[in-house]
């Protein structure tokens, strides 16, 4: 009980260290894409200190609260927001032994508690009483109704060729292979596992409830100060998240040869995360329609025709069928 | 008491308690929200019966998705719309005698139900062998759902569809 404890203390404050970088990792990459240098001169070398000056900066800012905003709501929505993007790392094992819990059904969980993220935002978009906020809840809910399915199918992908929903038996099962090495299968289950991944972190192309241009910041248009913090700190949370997960499904996990396991599994998180990235700093926004296109016409029958061929290749393989 | 006890007894209180609030409360997207709680208090019960994976679909398909579509059919009609949703109505008494009866109903089934008095032991991989039994024993009825779920489906493109 008490290692329990002690492990969840620890895991916490890691990754709200390793999150508040990647903001700083992702600040510097799309830098250096824009020909810019960025963030630079909050402590030596490269302005390392920034992310830490950022957070003290938003822990004394003025916290307002609009005056027709449904307060409880308003107030607890950054937490209701914040809770469940930590809580899919309570499964993430990044080594043999060394995570929290490693349960049997470790990638459902994953996926059921990080789809609970929509009653936080939602929470947030209604208890502002803005009309932005209001239109980005819509549009959030919109999209996350639409990319849930394809996203869990993708998942389940190397749920099917590994035969476990288990995540450390998913990386075991990669030991000779890994599955975006698999023949055609890995790399089409892995494109769209990208796609669904970018549209879950309401990234740039699929950015439509944030949308500067014109919905002002989206849902969080209200949010100051620490409670802005913890709305950042959460998405980027799941973002980590969820590059964490396409490193289990897809790359393997902590396996590799010369480093140790953790080392290699951040480092494989942290790719995935600089892939969706770099689509971020380079594409424009699509259209709610063709958002909605996209996922229903295209990605849904694509994952469910790639989960049969999984399906039968897997039979196959087993001989099961003659 | 025991752990596992005061598990459940903390979630019962809650799961009563915010199912209270989802019909007492006078504004209905705070019912909603009041449902997504009770609905996690109820996987939580699941989870000390150590049915995991029931666990999670119904955080799943209950307090991620179902709680979505309602929060959905709210704004559209309450906010973007502007059409006020009534929380309440005067057919209390006929409430009430429904409710009484369901309960009662309940009530005697668990009475005469025998109860086992500690859980059940566990046999291997829970979550294997109810995809096993689903796809095997099961299949009929789960086909069934299937096609009843394909209906559904069918019904609500109709609706949805343009006047031509």
């Amino acid at each position: 009980m008490i290692r329990h404890v002690i492990t969840a203390f620890v895991l916490l404050n890691a990754i709200v260290l390793i999150v508040t970088y990647l903001t700083y990792v992702e600040r510097k990459f799309a830098a250096r894409m824009q020909s810019r240098i960025g963030p630079y001169r909050v402590g030596r070398p490269h302005g390392w200190l920034q992310p830490i000056a950022d957070a003290l900066k938003l822990l004394i800012k003025e916290d307002i609260v609009p005056a027709l905003a449904d307060r409880p709501v308003y107030n607890l929505a950054p937490i209701v927001f914040l809770i469940p993007s930590f809580l899919i790392f309570a499964t993430v094992p990044f080594a043999p032994g060394l995570g929290l819990a490693d349960l049997n059904i470790g990638l459902l969980f994953f996926l059921a508690v990080s789809s609970l993220e929509i009653v936080g935002l939602f929470m947030g978009g209604w208890g502002s009483n803005n009309k932005y906020a209001l239109l980005s809840a819509m549009r959030a809910v919109n999209q996350i109704i639409s990319y849930e399915v394809p996203f869990v199918l993708t998942a389940l992908i190397p749920v099917l060729l590994a035969g476990s929903l288990k995540l450390s038996l998913i990386v075991e099962a990669q030991r000779g292979l890994w599955f975006v090495a698999y023949p055609v299968i890995g790399q089409l289950a892995f494109v769209m596992f990208l796609l669904a991944t970018i549209a879950s972190e309401n990234r740039v192309p699929f950015d439509i409830l944030e949308a500067e241009s014109e919905l002002v910041a989206g849902f969080r248009v209200e949010y100051s100060g620490m409670k802005f913090a913890l709305i950042q700190l959460a998405e980027y949370t799941h973002m980590f998240g969820v590059s964490c997960l396409g490193a289990l499904l897809f790359l393997g996990g902590w396996l590799g040869p010369g480093l140790p396991g953790p080392v290699w599994f951040l480092l494989k998180a942290l790719f995935i995360f600089l892939l969706v990235t770099w689509v971020r700093w380079s594409f424009v926004r699509i259209r709610v329609d063709q958002i909605l296109g996209l996922s229903w016409k295209v990605l849904l029958p694509a994952t469910l025709a790639l989960l049969m061929a999984t399906g039968f290749w897997v039979a196959l393989r087993s001989g099961h069928v003659a | 008491m025991s752990l596992e006890a005061a598990g459940f007894w903390g979630l019962a209180l809650v799961l009563l308690a915010s199912s209270l609030a989802v019909v007492l409360s006078k504004n209905l997207f705070h019912s909603v929200l009041y449902l997504a709680l009770a609905l996690v208090a109820t996987a939580g019960v699941f989870l000390l019966l150590h049915a995991e994976f029931l666990a999670a679909v119904q955080i799943l398909l209950y307090a991620g998705g179902v709680i979505t579509i309602v929060v959905f059919a709210i704004v559209v009609t309450e906010r973007l719309v502007g059409e006020r949703l009534n929380q309440t109505n005067r057919g209390v008494a006929a409430g009430g005698l429904v409710s009484l009866a369901v309960l009662i109903a309940i009530g005697l089934f668990v009475m005469r139900a025998p109860l086992p008095h500690a859980a059940p032991p566990v046999a291997g991989d829970l979550t294997e062998a109810i995809g096993r039994n689903l796809l095997t024993r099961y299949v009929l009825p789960f086909e069934l759902l299937a096609v009843v779920f394909l209906a559904a489906l069918l019904g609500a493109l109709f609706f949805a569809r343009k006047e031509e």
